[in-house]
């Protein structure tokens, strides 16, 4: 009994104190907040009014299905690109090094900068992208400016920049299955194919499951790209939770922002607990 | 070998870079002996300035308030609009506001608490202000700004020489004035320019369509304020929302990506008749186009009845005194010449005013762009003007830019939006504390 514990528990004290100071009070504090009317002066207890008058809110069901939509898009479509990319990158090609830092570029740059920039180019008469359509013979399109493309070009556009992270995860994973199980499919004449869905697949599954989880977290949360290309319009077209949230902040509701944020950590805890367990449970050792 | 080159360069471009840094403060100290009469000499004010409009008028009056007193006034620009109402609430609830601050009077004002942060200034200011200004700027009769410039108002600005060449007359009611852009669209012109890639300007059809509402009204800001009136439900509150659809059709075609930067370009280029905006667009259309501003005139966003066609006014940003600041009477000089004579000369000779100013006696100078002209004299000398909903109560839905572009992009009707902004603001009068 004893030998299991040879430390301290209080070893343990530093980082709990810090967990606590950073992390729990706050947590706490919030949750009391959310059921306040506040300003930088005082509050008003008020009950759960907040969080009726959130769910009330009629771009919140936009918002929602929005955020549900980015999450899964973004993180489908990372995960495929990412996974065919690193598997070009793996396998025999020269100037690989080049290759892998200019597919991590678009992750060194600022998202709001990345933002800007493709705002520019989806530009409806003076993009570049509009521009090339043209010049192949096709009609442009309101990329930012349809309600029904809007959110779709963001997300493109996320993807565009979060694939680099997605890539070098799995480009990690790739590399450290070992190259005898490989050696030996291929003793027994198992094609490409068969070598992909037997063994890359299966073996890199921990680190697909990590994509998975990030991207699709990340998604959840995301704010910085909508912000800065849509700032959440055509009118509500391209709301997030986080822009809902941010938009009530800065009118200064502040009871209704914490509120806000209370349901979408709930949220965000509601759907990732049980994908986690599930990705865990399917991973194969 | 190199290595030491490279480092007795260094040591020698720090050593030059310290000279310069002294040499740069000793020639401010001797400017300031020479100029001993300057009663503040050497005293620091900064000030926030809150805005997205030309810097050229503060820099100007910056520029000649330090010569004549001897002060050193810092400026910090913070963009308008949700980013910097977050700065600005952030900054004074943190105690680390500056000296002054430029921002919004009106509605956002009174969110800010003004009483907490702000010196009343009511008895060395008020009697030299506009009645409606020392209202705005102000929360329960006690003043607490300045006016940081002119006022402006949200108009219709329009092509003369498209007006011209087709013929037409200055609309009075709404109707004439769809008849006005059937025939520019007929005639392949874009009859109106919508910028709705930057929100905010979605909502000018709307907002400046008060004096409209207030004339159907004329209780409709206190009757909103107490919760009894409603846009969704008032005839003339869901005109207002109306006329954004209405002008859907005669849009250019690229009206949700167009922004305001871009619309100063095109109605400088011909390119629209009719821009339904704040006229402090003049401003930064002369700073890029200089008198080719002049092509323009503006009337009062049109209404129903033809004998009272009103200008719905915005009051301009107002200047600040934090209570806390440490120099108080370099502060009070400071806004005592920003409107002096002196100080507004120096402020409208570097950026001509968008409407007529808030002070008592102060006339507007001779280069006045045309369209404030047509403006003093359509309807400040006839009294046709009345201010914007913002300045008469406290309740502005902070989504109002969003709803309203929404509806201009058709994914809502006119009463549904209307309908949307009522409990939008429901969130604010919560906020304020209002029985809603």
């Amino acid at each position: 009994m004893n030998k299991k514990k040879i430390y301290s528990s209080w070893f343990l004290a530093p980082s709990m104190i810090v967990f606590s100071v950073f992390f729990l009070l706050p947590m706490v504090l919030s949750l009391f907040f959310s059921m306040t009317v506040w300003n930088f002066n005082g509050f008003e207890f008020c009950g759960f009014d907040n969080f009726i008058m959130f769910f009330k809110e009629d771009s919140l069901r936009i918002g929602i299905r929005n955020s549900l939509l980015y999450a899964v898009l973004t993180c489908v479509l990372k995960l495929v690109l990412a996974f065919f990319i690193a598997l070009f990158l793996t396998s025999k090609i020269k100037t690989k090094t080049i290759q892998r830092s200019i597919v991590f570029f678009p992750n060194l740059v600022s998202t709001v900068a990345v933002g800007i920039t493709f705002s520019a180019l989806m530009h409806p008469s003076k993009g570049l992208l509009n521009k090339c359509l043209e010049f192949i013979g096709l009609n442009g399109v309101d990329w930012l400016g349809n309600t029904k493309i809007a959110l779709f070009s963001v997300i493109a556009t996320d993807v565009w920049k979060g694939l680099s992270i997605a890539t070098i995860i799995f480009i990690a994973g790739i590399q450290s299955i070992d190259k005898t199980y490989y050696e030996a499919a291929m003793m027994d004449g198992a094609n490409f194919w068969q070598r992909l869905k037997a063994i890359t697949i299966p073996l890199s599954r921990s680190s697909m499951n990590s994509i998975i989880l990030l991207s699709f977290i990340g998604g959840l949360r995301s704010f910085d790209l909508i912000w800065s290309m849509t700032g959440g319009g055509p009118g509500f077209a391209t709301d997030v939770m986080a822009s809902i949230i941010y938009k009530q902040y800065a009118a200064g509701y502040y009871g209704l922002s914490t509120a806000g944020n209370v349901i979408m950590f709930v949220i965000i805890a509601v759907i990732a607990f049980p994908l986690q367990r599930f990705l865990l449970s399917k991973e194969v050792d | 070998m190199k290595r030491k080159a490279v480092s007795a360069l260094l040591c020698m471009s720090m050593v030059v870079g310290m000279l310069a840094g002294c040499g740069s403060t000793d020639a401010g100290s001797a400017g300031s002996t020479a100029s001993a009469d300057t009663p503040y000499s050497g005293q620091k004010v900064s000030i926030m300035w809150v805005s997205n409009s030309s810097m050229d008028g503060i820099n100007a009056v910056v520029d000649a308030a330090e010569k004549e007193l001897g002060i050193e006034v810092d400026v910090e620009q913070v963009p308008g609009g949700e980013d910097g109402d977050n700065v600005v609430k952030t900054r004074l609830a943190s105690g680390d506001m500056t000296d002054l601050l430029s921002y919004n009077c009106g509605s956002l004002l009174a969110s800010l608490n003004p009483s907490e942060y702000f010196a009343d200034i009511t008895s060395d200011y008020a009697d030299k202000l506009d009645e409606n200004f020392v209202e705005a700027a102000g929360v329960d009769g006690t003043l607490y700004g300045i006016p940081a410039s002119a006022s402006q108002a949200g108009a219709v600005l329009y092509n003369l020489d498209m007006y011209e060449k087709y013929n037409l007359e200055i609309p009075k009611t709404w109707d004439e004035f769809l008849a006005n852009c059937d025939v520019l669209r007929e005639a392949g012109e874009t009859a109106v320019l919508g910028t709705d890639g930057d929100s905010w300007t979605s909502q000018v059809p709307y907002l400046g369509d008060q004096y409209n509402v207030q004339a159907a009204d004329a209780n409709f800001a206190e009757d909103f304020e107490a919760g009894k009136t409603k846009y969704a439900t008032s005839e003339a509150g869901l005109e207002s929302f109306q006329k954004i659809e209405d002008l859907i059709p005669y849009m250019n075609e690229d009206h949700m990506a167009t922004t305001y930067d871009d619309g100063c370009d095109i109605m400088m280029e011909d390119g629209a008749a009719h821009w339904i905006i704040l006229t402090s667009a003049l401003s930064n259309m002369y700073e890029l186009y200089e008198d080719d501003v002049n092509k323009l005139g503006c009337f009062a966003v049109p209404g129903r009845d033809a004998e009272n066609c009103g200008l719905t006014v915005w009051e301009p940003n107002a200047i600040y005194m934090n209570k806390d600041t440490d120099n108080s009477d370099a502060v009070k000089a400071f806004m005592d010449f920003y409107v002096s004579d002196a100080g507004l000369d120096a402020f409208t000779g570097a950026e001509l005013p968008n409407g007529p100013y808030c002070i008592k006696g102060y006339e507007l100078p001779e280069e006045c762009y045309t369209a404030v002209k047509q403006m003093q004299a359509d309807y400040f000398d006839t009294g046709l003007n009345s201010v914007a909903l913002e300045f008469q109560t406290a309740v502005k839905g902070s989504n109002c830019a969003a709803i309203c572009q929404e509806l201009a992009s058709g994914q809502t009707t006119a009463a549904e939006a209307a309908a949307k902004y009522d409990e939008d603001c429901k969130k604010q009068a919560v906020q304020l504390g209002l029985n809603w």
